[in-house]
């Protein structure tokens, strides 16, 4: 067990947050720290606007940190299961990213 | 399209419903939902059934979901109307069931208040639906139910709940209406087609293998894969099992197939996935009634796991092989691969793997010797019970179930030649279950012949459905295996608590079902002896007009079995009360 970072972009919406939290502790998943932004500059997501053929605009998406102490095999589960939520728009750790299930080999965000 | 109407919210929502394709509606109404109700009344497109439980209402749009492949909708009251409804939802949510909820609220001035009969609706069913919306614009109506269709039935599907406060509905604030042609959700793209690298690793597995299992459940059915997988079975020629959830997606008459797998599935079955060296998984996700102790798990297997959902696969057993789309597609993608390299492909590779398979199959298949003594000085067997429903329906009936001994009875004795037959919880295993789902399957499909095969613990659970069934002239045939027992609960004190049956019987406080039913409006018929049973059943079945409850009293100290050792692997079964492998 080694802690680790998570780093989600989610649409800002109602709801959204507390699916996140959510999910950790219904699968059983602690976490150590959260901390959340809206994003302002959206020249570093442009990857993802060109992926999903989108504009983000003022206050539509959030920048999501979660750091959490888990294994390998138990990470991947997370980010799948994080990349289901419906207003995850894409979620990395240390080495890959989701980006609505396609799965990139490096961290992106 | 086109013409832009103006309309109420509770109007809008119908309208949406009706233009969604949405013909019947589950709901029981309240407070919160009367605007709704009101829109209801003043429309001739869509017909709403009133329930006696909003539990009920979730199970009869969950069977009528499973049965047609249509997603169910429920419409209930803020509180304890959408409480009510939440273990239907869960029950949907665990099997991948495409449901729409759409739950009354308080006022939106009155959220957070507590007021009377708030509930925190979205808060409550989070862990359990697959998405939730609230409506905080009336305007969005429209939007919100493209969307909440959309999700419920693209990808793995599943519940959605949409929650509505009462004003978003009030009769005097109109709006312009226009029905989305699509949903587009930017941030939800479940996958359709698989990836060719990854066809071309399976189907190079599938060309080594020499002891392969086509292990098939539940999210072949919702991918509507039925002939894909029989196509694919032509070619390849290999042994098939279904999960509980997957019966009936390959023709159980079949000679190929090895009948259900995990904790009470055949010992041919439990066999050949223990001792196999390729299993393809297809839209089945390795839960612990399948893999019992995952470490012990099909040693030598390798695994080609097709799925829709990512999270799926490698949760539980590691996948060597993972295909992402749906599953018929990639079914389909397998096929086409397999064709261009048939020179590669011999099937009679596999003979001595079939001999193997034919050899377990009749050590210890599922037809003991059921009707050794037939007699009236023995107590009828549930197994026989199914038997006889099975032919006297010519295995042609869908079969809702509830949870139990009779349930795994009716999995292994109701051989299903077809898909979306076969209607029980198998992930939540909710008892209660099938009744409404039987009502369900009779609103989709009124000339088929609907059987609840139940027992008597769980038909209690939502017995209050009976009368939903004669307001509608439902004529179902429910048989209730009567063990006079929780079953199922007993079975595992016997074998695991010394037989002490700590508050699994009712000390001769069951109703009189005969009566119960007649008070309903139904035709009750009790069996008792061996010698009544087929020709009771089949007096039973006679009655087309009729919901006919059959009580039959049946042995209370059998088991259901094969049963897996518990935390071992799928080799180690108890084959009867005194025989281990
Ligand atoms: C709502 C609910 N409560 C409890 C259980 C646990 N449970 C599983 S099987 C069973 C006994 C069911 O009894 P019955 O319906 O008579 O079926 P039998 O096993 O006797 O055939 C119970 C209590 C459950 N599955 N669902
Ligand atoms: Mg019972």
């Amino acid at each position: 067990m080694i802690k680790r970072k998570l780093i989600m972009i989610m649409e800002n919406k109602p709801g959204a947050l507390v699916r996140v939290v959510g999910l950790f502790h219904q699968r059983g998943y602690n976490i150590e720290t959260l901390h959340v932004d809206p994003v302002t500059d959206f020249s570093r997501y442009k990857f993802i606007e060109e992926k999903l053929e989108t504009k983000f605009k003022e206050n539509e998406i959030s920048r999501l940190t979660i750091t959490t102490f888990v294994s390998d095999s138990l990470m991947r589960q997370i980010l799948r299961q994080l990349n289901k939520l419906i207003d995850v728009i894409a979620v990395s750790n240390e080495e890959t990213t989701y980006l609505k299930g396609v799965l990139l080999d490096e961290n992106l965000l | 399209m086109g013409v832009i109407l103006k309309l109420s919210g509770a109007d809008m929502l119908m309208r949406a419903l009706h233009d969604e394709g949405v013909e019947l509606i589950f709901g029981y109404p309240g407070g919160a939902a009367l605007h709704i109700y009101d829109a209801i009344f003043r429309q001739d497109k869509i017909d709403h059934i009133l329930v006696r439980h909003e539990q009920g209402a979730t199970h009869a749009a969950d069977g009528y979901a499973r049965a047609t492949g249509k997603p169910g909708v429920v419409l209930v009251t803020s509180g304890p109307g959408a409480t009510n409804a939440i273990t239907g939802i869960a029950t949907a949510f665990m099997d991948s069931i495409p449901m729409v909820v759409i739950s009354g609220q308080v006022a939106s001035h009155l959220i957070g208040t507590d007021a009377f009969q708030e509930t925190d609706m979205i808060g409550i069913s989070r862990p359990v639906v697959k998405h939730s919306y609230t409506v905080f614009d009336a305007q969005d109506i429209p939007k919100i139910i493209k969307e909440a269709f959309y999700v419920a039935t693209s990808g793995r599907p599943g519940p959605v709940v949409i929650d509505i406060p009462k004003d978003m509905t009030a009769p005097d604030k109109l709006y312009d209406y226009e029905y989305p042609e699509k949903a587009n959700i930017r941030s939800y793209n479940p996958p359709i087609e698989p990836e060719q690298n990854q066809i071309e690793r399976a189907v190079a597995a599938i060309i080594s293998a020499n002891k392969p299992v086509i292990y098939a459940g539940g999210g072949a059915i919702a991918s509507n894969a039925f002939k894909e997988l029989f196509e694919l079975n032509e070619i390849l020629d290999a042994p098939i099992t279904n999960t509980l959830m997957g019966l009936g997606i390959y023709p159980a008459t079949h000679k190929r197939f090895l009948g259900m797998l995990g904790m009470h599935g055949t010992y041919q079955a439990n066999m050949a996935m223990h001792n196999a060296d390729l299993i393809i998984a297809i839209g089945a996700r390795f839960d612990d009634r399948i893999t019992n102790n995952p470490s012990k798990f099909s040693p030598d297997a390798k695994i080609i796991h097709l799925d829709v959902d990512h999270s799926s696969v490698s949760k539980i057993i590691e996948a060597d092989i993972a295909v992402f789309g749906q599953v018929k597609n990639s079914l389909e993608a397998i096929i086409k691969t397999l064709k261009n390299n048939l020179d590669d492909y011999d099937s009679k590779r596999l003979k001595p793997w079939h001999s193997q398979i034919a050899e377990w199959r009749s050590s210890h298949g599922l037809n003991y010797e059921l009707y050794k003594d037939e007699s009236d000085n023995n107590s009828i067997l549930p197994q026989a019970v199914v038997q006889h429903v099975y032919n006297i329906t010519k295995g042609e009936a869908y079969v809702t179930s509830d949870v139990g001994q009779h349930q795994m009875f009716a999995a292994q004795y109701y051989h299903f030649d077809k898909p979306r037959k076969w209607i029980n919880s198998g992930g939540l295993g909710t008892m209660g279950f099938g009744l409404p789902a039987a009502m369900g399957v009779k609103f989709a499909f009124p000339n088929e012949e609907v059987v609840c095969i139940t027992g008597e613990g769980s038909i209690q659970m939502c017995i209050q459905e009976l009368s939903t069934c004669f307001q509608y002239n439902l004529p179902i045939k429910i048989i209730n295996i009567n063990n006079e027992a929780l079953g199922m609960v007993k079975q595992w004190q016997d074998m695991n608590y010394g037989g002490r049956h700590s508050e699994s019987t009712y000390q001769n406080s069951l109703p009189d079902f005969i009566k119960l039913a007649e008070s309903y409006g139904h035709v009750g018929i009790k069996i008792e002896k061996n010698s009544e049973l087929k020709e009771s059943l089949e007096k039973a079945f006679s009655m087309k007009d009729k919901l006919v409850f059959v009580d039959v009293y049946v042995d209370p100290s059998e088991h259901v079995y094969p049963m897996l050792v518990a935390n071992d692997s799928l080799e180690n079964m108890w084959l009867s009360k005194d025989k281990k492998t």
